[in-house]
Parts: structure tokens; sequence; C-alpha cells
């Protein structure tokens, strides 16, 4: 099963590149509905109560102890459903775009996806480095052949800076697996690298680089430079993939790999990583109030819901693991949907800027009423998907830290002042004769727009879905790594 | 020894069929002579297990494991260049056989540079591959660029090759024997002149490394690199780089590991040394020829590490290089390849002639980002594997050179990647008219298999020594 779903999308971009036919958008569209339900049939036969679920192991490297080992517990099934669950909204919303017709384009989101699947599933530490660096590999040229203006640039940056904090990250995995021995060998296994009891100062180093490596991909500040240009420039689909889904690869590494690898390190560290994401998230809410272009405004409201899942993880209990866990699935439906919203006024409209639009809720009332569930979702209004998270992240900071809690307490005013204000500009005021014109939503952008407006009521009303399915996997995580 | 007789036959056949007028004979026979020694040294090999046959010839030769794989990796590359040959020497045919033949003779000297047991017999080896090299790299003989190539590497090879010879003078003064066994009992035994032993290895090193063209002794490769015809610099560029290192480990590993105190830390002065000079020059060319010289000397940074880490019982250095030789040989062999397709038309030579090769030729483009990738190390390619075979087998002794290592592999990708970006993303776009010839098609595909391979199977290969 946990195999099925990085195949299923690696072959199939294997077979787009070959075909490049005009239908090869048909096919991608196949590929990720059938990877969805795979999904879906593995969350059916999911254990809760076992350690891990769908396994497959099978010896890569015997001589160095590298295995090519996939298992999933709630924690990796929760991302897998996310990322999966986004992919054909990604393709579909692809569709409207002028590369309609490419296959190189289809081939790479796929290769994107079967990736991302396996840093999710991955129970060995190189194959996990391994899948974090393939998902790099897509994006890469998806934003900078399909870019906006000065996307080399921009690309070659973000590519640049996320590299080299991945080579932290290797140097830091490398080091734990030389202190691993089992029967005389080193070994790469999950279970082997955790065991592993590091002297406090190592485990600074240790913790210092896999830190490197996540705090460029979220990005927490002040790693987060390379994040507003790319989101920017980037084409819709690339940036719905590096926001929905990339992004969330930093915070579940942490979870995964950096605390359990390191735990000797948080006393002496989380304090600093915290604050840094606190800084991030106030940061960037005053940058995003300032913004007018709605791209832009939405990259950097993304950079401080990151930092506040980054603070809860790093406050490591349980509170905060799980509200960031339910918040990584919730953040990635929601700022799919306002990029889609994006890509849709400046399909239409031939601009980003807010103060170009005005007065669309009038002549557009199914799409403004669509917008505005989710962007109450993004504000985290109770009974939407954004509240129980961002609630449980809070009280879980809190809970660490009174003044952090209070702190990141902004990311909630604030996000209400500029999502809100966005919002305003973009559909109420006075109406120019761009906005007058401005068609209701056709039906594919409906399909879209309603299943992410659906899954942000549903999962408002029913966070138990979530909480439930990590539950057991969180209770076991923090269990077996005290700090 | 089948493997170095074949060859040795293979190319007088060519050299002699050279004369006669059926010039279309010349390429299948040199393909056949090469795949067949290949065929020999993997059917010699033991698969699997390290232990192997060890035919002995007086103590001159030893075709143990260590020498068929290693042989085995260069025929690799070999074969594929001469797939490349009937093509890429279509101006020549005049010398055709000469030139095929020449390149089957110098493989000659590497395969005695992978089996030595005895410094005379290293010296030889050398020598059997740089004479025909240097007629080689002269081989377009109405270019200036390639006679002045041809003459600064004739000039270069000569002294280091003199230095060598004085050098192993100096281990025979203080070992009182060329053979390597004896060197090492003499070193272990203590009965030596330790002065004259260390001068002697320094010189060797110095030899050596001019040979695989570590810094600072890599300044002939970026002009001879230029200058040679595209396949003979992919030719010096994979198989004189593995023959060298190859030799550079056995002779160290079996003869001086008694002296490793000594020599260790000049070897990692000069891995440091390479990799640090070698990225930082490489980011400023222009030039892709020149920019492949960099990274070649890059490269030979990196393998400086394998050496490193000998006399570990833990890792595997030999393993490491075997390995990394054989990713570097295919992806360099690939990005020649293709760029000499691209060559034939927009002949300035610059990054600035790939523009747009992503939509006209994709599967040129393609394999030169694979070529690309895998230089640069970047996972899952196999170039990422050889990268990390070779620094965790390092890693134990030497933290600081591997963490040196892995920030030059960093600032590698800004130049590989400045091919990709003009292939892709590039606005303007130059003509690629021309289809692409029937062996390269067969070539690049064959490589891409084997990189394939390499990335699903890494063991395979690592585990054979």
């Amino acid at each position: 099963m946990s195999l099925l779903l990085i195949l299923i999308p690696l072959l199939s971009s294997l077979a787009i590149f070959a075909l490049r036919g005009a239908n090869v958008r048909y096919v991608a569209l196949a590929a990720a509905v059938a990877n969805l339900a795979v999904t879906a049939a593995a969350w059916a036969g999911f254990d809760s109560s076992a350690a891990v679920n769908h396994a497959f192991s099978a010896p890569w490297v015997p001589q160095a102890g590298i295995s090519f080992s996939l298992s999933m517990d709630g924690i990796s099934l929760l991302l897998v459903a996310l990322t999966n669950l986004l992919a054909p909204l990604i393709v579909l919303s692809s569709y409207n775009r002028s590369f309609g017709q490419d296959a190189r384009y289809y081939g790479l989101v796929l290769m994107m996806i079967g990736a991302l699947n396996g840093v999710f599933l991955a129970d060995d530490g190189l194959l996990f480095y391994i899948f974090y660096e393939l998902a790099l590999i897509p994006i890469y040229f998806i934003c900078a052949i399909w870019g906006g203006d000065d996307r080399i640039r921009v690309t070659l940056k973000f590519f640049i800076y996320t590299f080299i904090g991945s080579l932290f990250m290797l140097v830091s995995l490398l080091w734990v697996y030389m202190q691993t021995n089992v029967e005389g060998h080193h070994s790469f296994a999950w279970t082997d690298l955790v065991q592993v009891q590091l002297p406090e100062h190592t485990a600074n180093w240790v913790m210092i680089g896999f830190f490197l490596a996540f705090a460029v991909k979220m990005p927490v500040f002040p790693f987060h430079t390379w994040q507003p240009d790319t989101y920017v420039s980037a084409p819709t689909g690339g940036t719905m993939l590096l926001s929905g889904i990339m992004l969330k690869m930093g915070i579940y590494g942490v979870i995964r790999w950096m605390v359990p690898l390191a735990p000797e390190a948080m006393h002496t560290l989380a304090p600093t990583f915290i604050t840094l994401a606190v800084i991030g998230i106030v940061y960037a809410s005053i940058i995003a109030i300032k913004q007018s272009d709605l791209k832009r405004l939405i990259a950097y409201s993304s950079i401080a819901h990151v930092g506040l899942i980054a603070a809860g993880v790093l406050a490591w209990n349980k509170t905060g693991v799980q509200g960031g866990l339910i918040q990584m699935l919730n953040h990635g439906i929601n700022v799919v949907g306002l990029f889609y919203v994006v890509d849709l006024l400046e399909r239409r409209l031939g601009t980003r800027s807010l103060s170009d639009m005005g007065g669309i809720a009038k002549s557009a009332p199914r799409f403004a009423t669509l917008f505005m569930i989710i962007t109450l979702g993004a504000v985290a209004v109770p009974l939407t998907n954004g509240f129980p998270g961002e609630f449980m992240l809070l009280n879980g900071v809190w809970k660490y830290n009174f003044w952090a809690g209070l702190a990141a307490g902004f990311t909630i005013i604030f996000g209400a002042v500029y999502m809100l204000r966005a919002y305003g500009l973009a559909m109420f005021g006075t109406a120019n004769e761009s906005t007058e014109r401005f068609a209701d939503v056709e039906i594919r952008d409906w399909i879209v727009l309603s299943a992410i407006a659906t899954l942000v009521i549903l999962l408002g009303f029913f966070p138990q879905i979530v909480l439930n399915l990590t539950d057991a996997s969180v209770n076991r995580i923090l269990g077996a790594v005290q700090i | 020894m089948k493997s170095l007789l074949i060859l040795f036959i293979g190319a007088i056949v060519v050299l002699f069929a050279g004369l006669g007028k059926k010039k279309g004979l010349l390429q299948p026979l040199a393909l056949i002579a090469s795949l067949l020694a290949l065929g020999a040294s993997v059917f010699d090999l033991n698969m699997g297990d390290a232990t192997g046959l060890n035919e002995r010839y007086a103590d001159m030769f030893g075709f143990d494991q260590y020498a068929l794989v290693f042989t085995a990796v260069t025929l690799v590359a070999v074969s594929l260049l001469i797939g490349l040959t009937g093509w890429g020497f279509r101006t020549l045919s005049d010398t055709l056989g000469d030139n095929l033949g020449l390149i089957l003779f110098s493989v000659c000297g590497a395969l005695v540079m992978f089996s030595f047991q005895n410094l005379t017999m290293l010296f030889l080896g050398i020598e059997i591959l740089s004479i025909p090299l240097y007629v080689l790299a002269g081989s377009r003989r109405d270019d200036l660029a390639s006679n002045e190539a041809a003459l600064k590497y004739f000039l270069m090879g000569s002294f280091a090759t003199g230095i060598l010879l004085f050098g192993m003078a100096l281990v025979y003064g203080a070992t009182a024997s060329f053979d390597l066994t004896r060197i090492a009992a003499a070193i272990s035994d203590g009965q030596h002149s330790a002065g004259m032993l260390n001068v002697g290895i320094l010189l060797i090193l110095i030899g050596l490394s001019f040979k695989i063209s570590a810094a600072p002794f890599h300044f002939w490769a970026p002009d001879v690199y230029e200058g040679s015809p595209n396949l003979i610099t992919a030719f010096m560029s994979t198989v004189v780089k593995t023959a060298g290192i190859a030799a550079f480990y056995r002779l160290f590993a079996e003869g001086f590991i008694g002296a490793q105190g000594f020599w260790s830390t000049s070897v990692a002065a000069i891995s440091a040394m390479t990799m640090v000079l070698a990225n930082t020059t490489a980011i400023f060319q222009n030039n892709f020829k020149r920019m492949m010289a960099y990274s070649s000397i890059s490269h030979a940074g990196y393998l400086l590490l394998g050496i490193l880490s000998i006399g570990n019982a833990a890792s595997n250095g030999a393993g490491a290089l075997l390995f990394y030789t054989l990713t570097y040989s295919i992806a360099t062999i690939c990005a020649f390849a293709a760029y000499m397709v691209v060559a034939e038309q927009n002949r300035d030579g610059s990054f600035a002639a790939f523009n747009g090769l992503g939509k006209k030729q994709p599967l040129l483009a393609l394999m030169m980002t694979i070529a690309m990738l895998s230089l640069a190390g970047i996972p899952p390619t196999a170039g990422f594997f050889g990268k990390y075979f070779l620094f965790t087998s390092a890693l134990d002794e030497y933290p600081w050179l591997v963490v040196l290592a892995v920030i030059n592999s960093a600032i590698s990708i800004y130049y590989y990647f400045k091919v990709i970006i003009a292939m892709y993303f590039s606005r303007e776009e130059n003509d690629y008219a021309a289809p692409v010839p029937a062996g390269f098609r067969w070539v690049m595909l064959t490589a891409l298999v084997l990189i394939a391979l390499l990335t699903i199977l890494p063991g395979s290969v690592y585990a054979l020594i």
C-alpha cells in the first residue's frame, strides 16, 4: 500500500514524459485520483493501535545499513492524506493555464507528489533525505520554466537555499548514523537512530543541522527570504505545491526526525527556536497587512501561520503537537483555496493588485460566498477548520511559556485584519470597468472551490476525525521521546 | 590478463585495418575488442565476494579483484566512448584507424596501472597510457588549439613523469626494492632511510597529482581540455582519471601504508586545495569545456578522500572510489556527448550554446540534465551515492575535510545548473536542426539505463571490493 502511493505518481510521471500527447492532463488527473483512492483504502485499513501500518521494506544498500523501508502511523497518514487530497485539485487547477497541454508540467507535478509521499512514508533516514531532495527537483523546474519575471534568479536562490539547508541535515543524519550499532554495523532505520543517546553538546549541533534544513523549508524567520519571491513568481500550481504541501515537509521533519533524534538538545535550543518562530509570526503578519499584491499577502500570511505551527510543535506537549498536525492539514487546504482564488482573479482581471479590484461580490455572488468561507477558515473563525488547530496551538505554546503564547496570539488578530481587509478591498467597494463584467464561477472552478469550502466547514465541525487519527501516534512519539 | 591481451590484439588489428579501404569496419572492430575485454574482466570477477581470483605474473602484475573491477569500469567508459567515435571522428577518416588504435593502446596502459605489483610496471603503465594521448590531443592537425593542447599536455606530462621517476628512484634507494610488498615490508621493519623515503613518496605524490590533475598541479588541465577534440577530452577526464586514482590507491594502500602518518596530511591538504580552487574557479567560467575541466579537477579533490580512508578497516574506500569513478565517468561521457552535438551547430562553446535545447532536442537535454544532476551529487541520482560512499569513507578521520567537501558540492550546483538554466529556462532559443546521430542515441540510452541501475542498486557495485 505504501509503495503504491509512491509508485503510482512516479511511474505515471514517466509515462507522461514518454507520451507527450495532448491528453496527458487527463492521465495526470487519473493518476492523482487513483492515488487518492489508494489513500482512502489505506485509511480504511488503518489500525491506530498498531505502531506501524502498511509497512514495506526491502534492502537497498545492506552493506551500509540503508534499506528502502516505508510505513505509516497516524501522523504520516494525515500528511499523505493531505498530499493526495490536494493533488487532484492542483492538477485540475492547472487546466486553466497555457501549459494545459504541456506534458512536462504534469509529469513534474506527479513526480513531486510521489516524492512528497515518500518523504512522509520513509522509515529510513537516508531514504527520507533522498525523497526530501527529490521533491526539490520537480518544483525547481516548475517554478523556473513557467514562473513569472525574474524567475531564474529567484528559483536558483530558492534551490541553493534549500539544498544547503538539507546538506546540513545530511551531516547531522550521518553523525547520528555513525553512532548506531546494530550487530557491528551502522543503520539508518528510524528505530535504530532513535536509540542513539548523544551527549548534550553534540546533540545541540545535530539539532541545529536538522533545524537549518527544516527552518528553510517551512520557512521560519530569518530563513524565509526566499519564500515570498518564489511564491509570487511561481505558477499557481507550483505555489500550491510549495505552500500547501511542501512546507509541511519541514514541520513533519521536526516531529519525526529532528526532535526524536536529538531530544537532548531540546532544553537548550527549543526556547531559541520558539522565539524565532514567534518573531516570524509577528513580523510576517505586519508585512502582510501592508501588502497590496494579493499573492504576496497570502505568501506572508503563510509564514505567519507556519510560524505558529512550528512554535506549537516545538513546545512538544500533546496539545501543541496535536494542534500542529490538525493545522497542517487545514492550512494546506485553506492556502490552496486562497491561491486558487488569486489565480482566478488574476486570470480574469490580469492583475493581482488589490487596488485594481472591488465590487466583485455584486457581480459574482457565488464566487464571493466560496471565497468568504475559505477566508473565514484562514482567519480561524470558530466552526471553520482553522479554529481548532489555532486554538490548540496557542494553548500548547501558552502552556510552554505565557509570553510566547501571548505574542503568538497576535496571529489571530492580525490574521483577521489582513485577510478581511484583502477580502473587503477585492469583493466590496466600488466596482471598476473590469470587475463589473466579472462573470461568476465556471463549473471547473466551482468544483475545486466548493470542494475546498466543504472541507473548511466539515473539518470545522468535526475536527475529531483528524484528532482521533493522530492521537495514538502522538502519544507514542511523545512517550518515546522524553525531553 | 585476458582483457589486456584482447585489447592489445584488438588495437593492433584496428591499426592495420585502418590501412585498408573499409573504414566503416573500424568502429565496430574497436567496439568488439572493448566489449570482449569487458566481458573477459566481468567473467573473471567474483560477484558478491571480495576475494576473487588472483593471477600473478612474476610479481610484476597481479590481476586481483581490485584490478578486475577497475578494468570493468574503464571498459564500460571506453565502450561508450567508442560508440561516439562513429560521428565524433568522422572528419578524421584518413587517420581513423590510428586514432581508434591509439585509444585502445592507451587503455592497455590503464589496465597495467590497475594491476601493477612493481613500481616499474606502474611507470610503464603511465607511459603507455600517456603517450598515445599526447598524439590524440593533437589529432585535429589543422587546428591550432589542438596542437597547443598536445604540446602542453606533452610537456607537462613529461615533467610529471620525470618527477615521478625521481620519486621512485628515491623510494628504491630507501627500501632497496621496486616491489610493492617488499617496499611495504621494508617500511614496516623500520629498516630504511626515513628521510629519503619521505622525499620519494612526496615526489611520487606530486607526479600522480599531475596525472589526476589535483591542485596545485592542475594548471595544464583547462587549456588541454579546451583545446583537445571533444572525444579525447572526455577520454582524458574519465579513463585517465580513473586509472590515475586507482593506481594511486593501490600504490599507497599496498606499498606506502606504513608511512601513512607522513603522507596523509599532504593528501588531505591537496584534496582540500583542489576542491576549493576548482570549485571557486569553475563558477566564473563561461565556456562549457573549461567548466567541465574545472569540474573534473574538483572531482579529483573528492576522489582523494578515498585515498585518505586507507588504513581504516571500518570503511570501504576502494569500493567508494570504484562506484564514484563509474558514475562520474558515465555522467561525464553523457555531458560531452550532448555537448558534441550542440557544439556542431553553435560553435562558441559558451553556455549560451545550450539555449532552448530543452524544447528542440528533449532527449539530449534530458541526458544533459541527468548528467549535471549526477555530477552535482543531487539525490536520487547515482552521483549522490558516489559522493555519499566516498564522504562517509573519510568521515571518521577527516570530518573537517568532509564538511569542506559538502560545502564544495553545494557550490558546484551553481555552475552545473548554468547548463540546465540555459537549456530549459532561457527565453532565447538557438536552432538545433540536425538530428542526433544514431550512435549517440544508443550510447545515451545505455548510459541512462546504467545510471538508473546504479541508482536503484548502488550496493551491488559498491560491495564488489
